[in-house]
């Protein structure tokens, strides 16, 4: 059966680029290049896999400034046949709550327009705040079913999905009814590099934009207004640690000072079977 | 403000896309190309999944069409991840006789061999050399006979790139390759008397042996034996007749991707000592804090600078000529000055490099060590320096100063 996905993702300052921070302490996001964050990688590749093996439909949304549309492009080339940017000045400074009501309202009118929905999938949190609350607030937004920390998606049939979800020292398979949200880990899906003929297409392909009026978004549950949640201050962590070299020609006595150290900075070594 | 170095959006892209392939996927293994003398298969496979084979030639044939300026900036990610140059060897090859072959070949060429060679299943070389004609092409002895609607090519190549991997079908291209050759059609005509054809290595009729080469040891380099081998008339490369001056063009396009793979190597050695040399402490100090490093450090990088651009000049007048904005001799002259200044640039770089490793430096394990070998091979691969010289001067002082044949 095909199946119609929804991948979310967000544009993020390139990890790999060096970050100015401005007086205030917040970062001076113009000179720095946006990329998808890269969690949201592994999302579009279970989706465009989903796609390859069943049918289907991948659209792509991101809640972004307009500036941020370039960073879209890598998942038109891996596989997203369309994309949608909601873009709206009214929705700068919403928090993750503000975030996902905003994406909720924008998938319903995907949904609308795709007929059917089965399958919402986003990264397990973003690269630049990592809170991991966007994928589990969507579902709750939606009254829809969400799972966090989804390593695959195993079968999708008669209207439900089998998937594999991480938990400490193991993981367990649960029977989830569609649609559904999946946050997914990045273990099972390495994103593939786009063949350049992609890449190049992609580069012509038409981003739609949305603002919060054509979503019929609540205004007053967006931006600073919607949000509950205060960014009070930032700052830089210095990072002061220095590395220690233990050496002792006899390895016992080497340890021994080890753990003497350790011991005496109050850390105790527990055994783990 | 027609003089621009900015990229397009489109090449950032694909820039940022190979990039992130060379980082992930070539990076990690360039020293096991030295060590295991070859390319892990499953890297050509996936550059031909990208469509790196193809990228100059036409979309209409299956490549990507792009120009030899977007071109160069995915040879220079190649060089960085793998300074052995095995694959830009791998991939320069192509994307210069490829080109110039599929904009001289037949039709049926296009189709039966460019499609296939664009979609990643088969390899273009080049061969011209042979065991006694090098510089000297007028004396080369390959000859092809035509009969009926084919050739029959007779004669010896030496020291060509990608023997093994155009011969084994299957490995590296599904179908393995061939080189577009160089062969006498008639003799009496010294120059006017070569064509160009694409002979196929994978045909029984051919011997290839392989030499062990001093660098670029994961792409193969030998010779191969055609003794009275069919290639079939669609194969050949432009008129009869021509052949001569089609590889002029093809030696420009690969002399200007020579010139950039070594500025851009040049650059990376530079920048992998310089690591070394701020951890490398002698006399209480990283070595990097002594001038001995810091000026030889900044000669090498102005010329380096300098040789890149001049390399990306090239590209770009290879581009200009394309759109028919510039002639062949000035093409000519500044793709050989770009290759006679970035090989030496290059060479002189990586020597004073490799010496802030002190003994480390002298080692296989050493990838500046590995790029010193490999820029060697420009000494003469693609055209020797002192023909590069030669051409400058022709090119500067006029064609009735070129030095009578004797």
């Amino acid at each position: 059966m095909p199946v119609n996905v929804v991948v979310l993702m967000k544009p993020v300052v390139d990890p790999k680029a060096i970050v100015n921070f401005r007086p205030d302490g917040t970062i001076d996001r113009s000179a720095v290049k946006l990329v998808v964050n890269p969690y949201d990688k592994y999302a579009i590749e279970a989706a465009v896999q989903l796609k390859e093996k069943l049918g289907g439909k991948v659209v792509g949304i991101a809640m972004a400034p307009l500036h941020a549309v370039d960073s879209l492009r890598e998942a038109l080339a891996i596989g997203v046949d369309e994309f949608i940017l909601l873009s709206d000045l009214k929705l700068a400074g919403s928090d993750t709550l503000a975030t996902s009501y905003a994406l909720s309202a924008a998938i319903r009118k995907i949904w609308q327009k795709l007929g059917s929905l089965d399958l919402i999938l986003c990264g397990i949190e973003s690269s630049d705040s990592n809170t991991g609350h966007i994928g589990p607030e969507v579902g709750e937004w939606l009254g829809l079913p969400s799972v966090s920390y989804v390593d695959s998606i195993l079968e999708v049939r008669d209207g439900s999905v089998l998937v594999k979800r991480l938990i400490e020292g193991g993981y367990v398979v649960m029977k989830v009814k569609l649609p559904a949200v999946l946050s997914i880990a990045g273990t099972s899906y390495q994103p593939r590099i786009p063949a350049l003929r992609e890449v190049l297409a992609a580069r012509r392909k038409q981003i739609t934009v949305w603002n919060t009026a054509e979503v019929g978004i609540d205004q007053s549950l967006v931006g600073l207004a919607g949000s509950p949640t205060r960014v009070v201050r930032m700052w830089r962590i210095e990072i002061k640690r220095r590395g220690k070299i233990f050496s002792d020609p006899d390895v016992d006595k080497m340890l021994e000072k080890f753990l003497e150290e350790i011991r005496r900075d109050g850390i105790s070594l527990g055994v783990r079977s | 403000m027609p003089v621009d170095f900015e990229l397009t959006k489109e090449q950032e892209d694909v820039k940022a896309t190979v990039r992130e392939f060379a980082e992930k996927y070539i990076a990690p293994r360039a020293i096991e190309f030295e060590e295991k003398q070859m390319i892990p298969p499953e890297i050509t496979r996936e550059m031909g999944r990208l469509g790196l084979f193809g990228v100059t030639y036409p979309e209409e044939y299956g490549g990507l069409g792009l120009d030899p300026v977007t071109a160069g900036l995915i040879l220079e990610e190649i060089v960085r991840a793998d300074l052995t140059f095995s694959l830009a060897v791998a991939y320069l090859v192509p994307a210069s006789w490829g080109y110039v072959a599929c904009k001289y070949g037949s039709e049926e060429f296009r189709d039966d061999i460019i499609r296939k060679a664009a979609g990643g299943d088969l390899w273009i070389g080049i061969a011209t050399t042979e065991p006694g004609a090098g510089s000297d092409l007028a004396g080369i002895s390959t000859t092809a006979r035509r009969d009926g609607d084919s050739y029959v090519v007779s004669g010896e190549k030496a020291y060509i790139s990608g023997v093994r991997e155009a011969r084994e079908k299957g490995v590296w291209f599904e179908l393995g390759g061939g080189h577009v050759t160089l062969a006498y059609t008639d003799k009496s005509k010294l120059h006017r008397g070569m064509s160009l054809f694409f002979v196929p290595l994978t045909d029984p009729g051919i011997s290839v042996r392989l030499e062990k080469e001093f660098g670029r040891k994961g792409w193969s380099y030998g010779s191969f034996v055609l003794d009275n081998v069919k290639v079939p008339g669609k194969y050949r490369i432009g008129e009869e007749g021509r052949g001569f001056y089609i590889a002029m063009e093809g030696f420009d396009h690969a002399r200007a991707y020579i010139a950039l793979a070594c500025a851009v190597g040049g650059k990376r050695a530079i920048e992998l000592a310089a690591e070394y040399a701020k951890q490398r402490r002698a006399f209480g100090e990283p070595i990097a804090t002594f001038q001995g490093v810091q000026f030889q450090l900044a000669d090498n990088w102005a010329r380096l600078e300098a040789a890149h651009s001049l390399a990306y000049r090239a590209l770009w007048a290879l581009k200009m000529e394309q759109e028919g904005r510039l002639g062949r001799y000035e093409v000519t002259k500044i793709a050989a000055s770009a290759k006679l200044f970035a090989v030496q640039t290059a060479k002189a770089a990586i020597d004073d490099a490799l010496r802030w490793f002190g003994a480390y430096g002298y080692t296989e394990e050493n990838p500046v060590a590995l790029a010193m070998k490999a820029v060697k091979s420009y000494d003469w691969a693609e055209g020797s320096l002192d023909i590069m010289r030669l051409i400058v001067a022709r090119e500067v002082l006029g064609r009735e100063y070129i030095a009578r044949r004797r």
